[in-house]
């Protein structure tokens, strides 16, 4: 494993999953969210609870890369993207569990089912990207 | 595609009894403390069938996972994957903590079950999934 390309890819798919986060479930979604107010944080908890949802993200990133290193490492772009697709089906399945058992709404459901699949695929062909070129090279 | 499927199924049957087993049965009190931010029992029940659809798909999106990149490492390889799949579950959780009101010892617990289904539905999957190439006749 090239431990500076994955570094390079794990701090790439960080970055991209904290903003894209911030822009879609924080901001596109504030105001579908704002619809289940008792299922939410209230503003000021949730401020003393940000550092959960930054070390989430940080786990979130170096498993992603790190299943993509394990998973196929010299696929480049394409094959990012496809994992990331994958990936995001998984928390689709869990989404949909959630939408049973918690009164989430259906513009909810699918804001979050969407945002997964943006979300991951193009966290998956960054990593695709930045991983590729240094997968054939050991340290 | 025919151990695709027995795959696929084996993996459906065991996460929907686990599922029940652990979260419906074991955790049952656990998550009555935590009522309010759930669906009554009757609303849940009139929406089973999207647990049912998402516990497929988690299955589905597992065996496409382990058969895109994984298979030909066996049960090694399908717990390896489940393991990084969970960790990946336990990270959107830190983020569901984060913004829900989620007791932690629940979250906890959730965590828990999720590892031994990660893990067992990997060994189902290593052991029924195998590659064409690494079948023997």
């Amino acid at each position: 494993m090239n431990w500076k390309k994955f570094f390079i890819a794990f701090i790439a798919a960080f970055v991209f999953l904290f903003v894209f986060g911030f822009l879609w479930y924080g901001t596109l979604m504030h105001g579908a969210h704002q619809e289940v107010p008792t299922l939410l944080r209230p503003e000021a908890e949730f401020k003393n609870h940000f550092g959960w949802l930054v070390f989430g993200h940080l786990v979130m990133a170096f498993f992603l890369t790190m299943l993509y290193a394990c998973f196929v490492s010299g696929g480049g772009v394409g094959a990012g993207a496809k994992l990331g697709i994958l990936v995001a089906l998984v928390y689709v399945g869990v989404n949909l569990i959630s939408f049973a058992v918690q009164p989430l709404t259906t513009k909810i459901l699918w804001g979050w089912i969407l945002g997964d699949l943006i979300q991951f695929a193009i966290a998956g062909a960054i990593v695709g990207g930045i991983y590729k070129s240094g997968s054939t090279a050991t340290s | 595609m025919k151990r695709f499927i027995l795959a696929f199924i084996a993996a459906f049957i065991f996460i929907f009894f686990w599922g029940w087993v652990y979260n419906g049965v074991l955790l049952k009190d656990i998550f009555a403390e935590a009522q309010s931010l759930f669906r009554p029992r009757e609303e849940m029940m009139g929406l089973f069938h999207w647990i049912v659809i998402g516990q497929a798909g988690l299955a589905l999106s597992f065996v496409m996972i382990y058969a895109s990149g994984f298979a030909g490492g066996g049960i090694a390889a399908g717990v390896r994957l489940g393991i990084m799949l969970e960790i990946l579950a336990i990270s959107a959780r830190c983020a569901i903590y984060a913004t829900q009101p989620f007791p932690a010892k629940l979250l906890v617990l959730i965590s828990i079950g999720g590892f031994i289904e990660m893990i067992v539905t990997g060994v189902i999957v290593g052991a029924i999934y195998k590659p064409k190439s690494t079948r023997t006749p």
